[in-house]
């Protein structure tokens, strides 16, 4: 079946990148406006608007209301929904009530969502498929108590996860007994938040491992591919700040074997669409299988960089059932891209988010280069949402040419109006260790000792940029005779002084 | 006649760091920099998209001025924020001998670093608190964040309720430092 419209359940970077690709393939799109900000970028990009944005119940965010967008997608007659990542991607009762009204689900079968979803089917699943995998509890903890009990049984330290996680939210450490009980707390209630299921597991934690995920192509006719790996091992607290394709980790047998592996769990489940799946490479490079992820991810342009596949044309072409159009043996990776994450947040106050209005936003346009975002001049950064607002992603022949390129071309991002984490960027790229590919899920907390890079004039001419501006104020408010019918372009203290 | 009056002005500015490092300008207006040893002229410019930049050593680094209240200025440059005061070289005496007069205050407030929503607050008004430990989680952006004390002392009031929501800079918890 032909997909004729698309219904894009999510907003912000994700939902104008799904755009770009269906209007390449003349399908018609939908978006959902909500009162959080109605005048959102990817909104102007849409053919036709649904309007949610009456709604004002703080307790059923838009993206997630599944009756809501079904009966709006119904009501317009839409062909297909694209859910894009986070909110309702990775919720196999949705997918579920989508096949049941007839609407095409644009990612995999509502059943291999509830099993990879599902940490503990998911596990079996790699076990039973000979997929090499960290030892923990057989399914969800019920309490803390239960939580030491396993823990003391494994070995400190473990890891507290979310059963429906995903995004390292409800996900927290444990280095010791006595920390079990604050931190299953603080990883149920976050789960609780983020996914509507305060369910937990408990595994083994590798320390300083790499994060390695291999991105999955399957269609509806049992044929699955994969696209080679993502390098994804620098993150904050189980976040992503940047990834990269292929990694400086693997060689061509490891791809290989890791590769099988990943599609051997793909097939476990049937799966079709796009999807990833994760693993933890330790030092010895032993690998395991951490999760396999049912949607597109925020780091796919990497893949599709070095692969020239559009991973999102793939959806939607396996959605319609055609089949691949390619062999494994046709994939081949070429060249090197690194993904950095430009996030709104103050990057010298522990990463706190940074809110505000975008008052210019820029970037150096070149052939190598490519930016997803969903901001604009005059875009809002509202606390709704989480703080991603760019992407840019930098291609080169070689891995030091990307990094090349990647100096200049963040050198030359500029934002003004918010906080992010572009200083954040460049203090990676000036670190030895990153640049030699030496790396892993520490890098962080060990490697990198300020979070933010700066030039050694940098302070002084910020010293004199404030220095000059008090100056010239002070310049202004003497030269200037005061208009009363201009006073609100008058800064009001000078006002006050004025007026007094 | 405006340009004639600047010339009479006391012109020279220190910008006070955080850290009380200071810098000094002769005349900022006029655009030069004294730099190791030798005054070094400056290209400060704006471009017509709204960024200001400032050209040194053939490299350009985009300025913003992202907070000011008077005197107190907040600078980001290239993505990275300083904080000065900005003084006279009178002002900036009258400063330095009022941080000799001994009025460290021994209250620490502990302010929210972001707006969001409190979810639990682990002290109560006399407890003891160590430096580091965590003393409230603060939910923003979809996540669960530990606001630790920065000092040593006893909680002396706790200013929010659980699921109360806080602004940014709203103090949450007064320490008496030890």
């Amino acid at each position: 079946m032909k997909i004729k419209s698309i219904l894009i359940a999510n907003r912000g970077e994700i939902a104008l990148r799904i755009m770009r690709t269906a209007k390449k393939m003349g399908i018609k799109i939908f978006a959902i406006k909500t009162f959080k900000e109605p005048n959102a970028w990817y909104l102007d990009e849409a053919d036709e608007i649904i309007d949610f944005s009456e709604c004002f119940d703080d307790n059923k965010p838009e993206f997630l209301d599944i009756e809501r967008i079904i009966h709006a997608a119904k009501k317009h007659r839409v062909d297909s929904i694209h859910p894009g990542y986070g909110f309702l991607s990775e919720n196999p009762e949705f997918a579920r009530r989508c096949e049941e009204e007839g609407i095409v689900f644009i990612g995999p079968s509502h059943d291999a969502i509830y099993r990879m979803g599902n940490k503990t089917i998911a596990k079996k699943l790699a076990k039973s498929h000979n997929v090499p995998l960290l030892e923990g509890s057989k399914g969800a903890v019920a309490n803390a108590l239960e939580a030491a009990e396993i823990a003391g049984k494994i070995g400190y330290p473990v890891i507290l996860k979310a059963a429906a996680g995903g995004g390292g939210r409800g996900m927290r450490v444990v280095e010791k007994e006595k920390d079990v009980e604050r931190m299953f707390t603080l990883a149920t209630n976050e789960a609780e938040k983020a996914f509507n299921n305060p369910a937990v597991f408990i595994e083994k934690f590798v320390r300083e491992p790499r994060h390695i995920e291999f991105q999955i192509l399957a269609d509806k006719h049992g044929n699955v591919v994969h696209l080679g790996e993502r390098e994804c091992s620098i993150q904050r607290k189980h976040q992503k700040l940047l990834e990269e394709s292929p990694s400086p980790a693997l060689n061509e047998k490891l791809r290989k074997e890791m590769g099988e592996a990943a599609i051997r769990i793909a097939k476990s489940v049937n799966y079709y669409s796009a999807g990833t799946v994760e693993f933890l490479l330790d030092a010895k490079n032993h690998y395991s299988f951490m999760e396999m992820n049912t949607r597109i991810q925020v780091e796919h342009p990497v893949t599709e960089m070095v692969t020239g596949i559009d991973l999102i044309e793939q959806m939607i072409l396996i959605a319609e059932g055609e089949k691949l159009a390619f062999t494994q043996k046709e994939i081949k990776l070429k060249g090197w891209a690194i993904e950095w994450r430009i996030n709104a947040e103050d990057v010298q106050s522990g990463f706190s988010p940074s809110l505000g209005t975008i008052e210019k936003i820029s970037w150096p346009e070149e052939d190598y280069i490519r930016v997803d975002t969903g901001v604009r001049d005059g875009s809002v950064i509202t606390p709704y949402y989480d703080s991603m607002i760019a992407k840019l992603i930098v291609y080169g022949e070689d891995r030091d040419q990307a990094l090349q390129r990647s100096s200049a071309a963040i050198r030359k991002f500029w934002i003004k109006g918010t906080n992010t984490t572009l200083a954040f960027c460049r203090a990676v790229l000036q670190n030895n260790n990153f640049r030699k590919g030496k790396f892993n899920t520490s890098f962080l907390s060990t490697e990198l000792k300020i979070h933010y890079h700066h030039e050694p004039d940098e302070e002084m001419l910020a010293a004199f940029f404030a220095t000059y501006d008090y100056a010239r104020e002070l310049n202004d408010m003497e030269d200037k005779p005061l208009y009363v019918e201009k006073g609100k372009d008058i800064a009001p203290w000078v006002m006050n002084k004025r007026l007094r | 006649m405006a340009r004639e009056s600047k010339k009479k002005r006391p012109s020279r500015l220190i910008a006070l760091s955080s850290a009380n490092k200071t810098f000094e300008f002769r005349n900022p207006l006029e655009k030069s920099i004294k730099y190791q040893g030798k005054q070094v002229e400056v290209k400060l410019r704006e471009d017509p998209d709204g960024f200001s930049y400032i050209v040194w050593k053939n490299k350009k680094y985009m300025l913003d001025v992202i907070e000011k209240n008077q005197n107190r200025y907040t600078v980001m440059i290239n993505g990275v924020w300083y904080s000065f005061s900005v003084e006279t070289p009178i002002s900036l005496k009258r400063r330095r001998y009022l941080e000799t007069q001994g009025n460290t205050s021994a209250r620490v407030s502990i302010e929210a670093p972001m707006p969001g929503k409190i979810i639990d607050i682990m002290v109560e008004v006399g407890s003891e608190v160590k430096e580091g430990e965590s003393i409230i989680i603060l939910e923003a952006m979809k996540m669960q964040n530990e606001i630790a004390s920065h000092v040593t002392g006893t909680v002396q009031s706790v200013s929010v309720k659980k699921n109360e929501t806080v602004m940014k800079d709203d103090v949450m918890i007064e320490i008496l430092r030890a």
